[in-house]
Parts: structure tokens; C-alpha cells; sequence
């Protein structure tokens, strides 16, 4: 199984941006610890970052391309306003799961729309840098078509 | 008695499902043909794995739903709820599933709220908001059977890290 794991803005400040909320680990900690439960479980993960919305369109597209399996997003700021993101997402035909770190609709009132969410199969918010693993862990579990 | 002590270090998690829920075949069959029981054999297995002692509840009274959120809390060292319609829209029920969910964050209780569908695939209109309680709490939506095995996963290792 491949997997794309796709994070938007400002997730690279993840450990020093404002940790109360976002907790202690780094980008770096959470993907090496996704590329580690995916090698256990034979799924081919791989991990990117942007602060620039149409790379988070083009990964997107990539994944229609290459084939991918399924699709993790966290698209951060940009699930809140992002048709782009929502129509590519919706292009994307293999598992689609849209991921929060802290849960945002237990925040500021600007952040309770998705545009992510209708266009993806699940949504997993607010279980901290953790829901990562747990997502990861638990996909080859789901009936996902793999390529 | 040994056994016995064990068994009192068991932490108790609270799955809690709310009217309506008894019966599912309404549901999408993609996870596979579901049922209440399916859910709670499977979350039952789960929590046996990581030593979770399960109270699995469903109820169609909405009285006796806050009831068990509220007076009942007190027993239980987590809680998951699938509160069905209660989260996403502005009702009276809305206001006293906020105010039953706060009671327990305030007690620093690890709350995820589980929905089997995707929530957020449901309406038409994706720029309506959605309406959820204050307070730190998890959220799953559109994973089957399987929101509640990832709310188990999540919770149990929140349990640990508070341990």
C-alpha cells in the first residue's frame, strides 16, 4: 500500500509553535515515527510539507498519477478556506482521511468550516501529534482498494 | 487477592451510543455489514488487548443519555460518545451534550466523540459550521467500526501518558 501524507502551513513549526496547543514534537519526529509503523505494516509512507497552497494541489495530483492508495491531509489553515484543495481532493479517487493535530472545531470560529472534510472519506481530529500513527496503523485494517 | 488488585488497576472506558444507534443497517456498508453488536464485540476485543475495562452503552432516551454522561461519570476514566445529531446541530439537546461533555473535561477525562459516517459528507452546505463542545476532546468521523478502535487506540495511550 502507498500512502501520501500531506501537511500544510506552518505544520514545519510543529514543537515550537505554540506547544500548548500543538504539543512538543517536531515534523521530523512525527514522520519518522509514520515511515517506522508503515515499514512494520508494509505501507509505503511518504511524508511532505508546504506552506504554498497549489504544492498541496499538485501532491495531490501526483498521488491521482502515481497511483496512491490513500491520502492523509492535514491542510492546516487552508482546510478552512481552500476550494482548490477540496476539488483536488475530490479528483483523488483511493482513501482519503483529513487530519487535525488539536481539534478545530473547539477553536476560533474561522476555523469550524472544512472544505477538506466533505471531499474526504474520514476525519480525524484533535488525538494530538498521535493521530498520525494511529491513522497509519490502522489503514491496512480498512477495505482499501490498493493498487 | 492478586487478581483482584489487577483487576482494580484495569482503568474503566465508557462507550456511550447515542438514540437511533441500535440500529445501524441505514449505514454505508463499506467497512463491511454493521451492527451495534459487531461494534461493541469488536471494541470489546480491542480493550481487551489493552487492558481497558469496557462499559458499552446505547441508549434511545435522551434523558437516561445525559444521565450516564453525568451521574455516571464519576465511574468511568474515559468516555467515548457518539452522540449522533446532538454535536452538529443548534438544539436544546446541543446545549446539554456541551454542558455534559465540560463536566467531564473539566474532570481532565479523555472525551473523543465518534461518528460511523463522515459527518461532513452529509450536508450539502460545507461552509455551515459545526457545533461541538468546549473542552479538549478527540474527534472521529466516517471510519465504521473502526472511529471507535482508533478512539480506543487514542484514548488508551492518553491514559498511559497520564498514568
Amino acid at each position: 500500500m502507498k500512502v501520501y501524507v500531506i501537511n500544510g502551513p506552518n505544520i514545519n513549526l510543529l514543537g515550537t509553535r505554540e506547544p500548548e496547543i500543538y504539543g512538543y514534537e517536531t515534523l521530523d519526529d512525527i514522520s519518522e515515527k509514520c515511515i517506522e509503523i508503515g515499514k512494520k505494516k508494509g505501507i509505503d509512507v511518504k511524508f511532505m510539507q508546504s506552506n504554498y497552497e497549489g504544492d498541496l494541489v499538485s501532491w495531490i495530483q501526483d498521488a491521482i498519477k502515481n497511483k496512491i492508495d490513500a491520502i492523509v491531509i492535514n491542510a492546516a489553515a487552508y482546510t478552512h478556506t481552500s476550494i482548490a484543495i477540496h476539488d483536488a481532493f475530490k479528483s483523488f479517487s483511493g482513501f482519503k482521511v483529513e487530519l487535525h493535530i488539536s481539534n478545530p472545531h473547539l477553536r476560533e470560529s474561522f476555523r469550524h468550516v472544512t472544505y477538506v472534510g466533505p471531499a474526504a472519506d474520514a476525519v480525524v481530529a484533535g488525538l494530538g501529534a498521535d493521530g498520525y500513527s494511529h491513522v497509519i496503523d490502522l489503514l491496512p485494517d480498512l477495505p482499501i482498494k490498493v493498487n | 487477592m492478586p487478581t483482584r488488585e489487577i483487576q482494580n488497576m484495569k482503568k474503566k472506558l465508557l462507550i456511550l451510543n447515542g438514540p437511533g444507534l441500535s440500529d445501524l443497517s441505514v449505514y454505508d456498508e463499506f467497512y463491511g455489514k454493521l451492527s451495534l453488536q459487531k461494534i461493541e464485540e469488536k471494541s470489546q476485543a480491542v480493550c481487551d488487548e489493552l487492558n481497558l475495562d469496557l462499559d458499552f452503552r446505547q441508549t434511545d432516551d435522551e434523558d437516561e443519555l445525559f444521565g450516564f454522561l453525568l451521574k455516571d461519570s464519576e465511574k468511568f476514566d474515559a468516555v467515548i460518545i457518539n452522540p449522533v445529531g446532538y454535536s452538529h446541530a443548534l438544539t436544546a439537546e446541543f446545549a446539554r451534550y456541551r454542558l455534559a461533555i465540560k463536566t467531564l473535561t473539566l474532570q481532565k477525562k479523555p472525551v473523543t466523540e465518534v461518528h460511523i459516517a463522515n459527518i461532513f459528507k452529509q450536508g450539502s452546505d460545507i461552509t455551515k459550521p459545526l457545533q461541538v463542545p468546549e473542552g479538549e476532546m478527540g474527534f472521529v468521523s466516517g471510519l465504521g467500526v473502526y472511529s471507535y478502535v482508533i478512539a480506543i487506540n487514542a484514548i488508551s495511550k492518553k491514559l498511559n501518558k497520564l498514568a
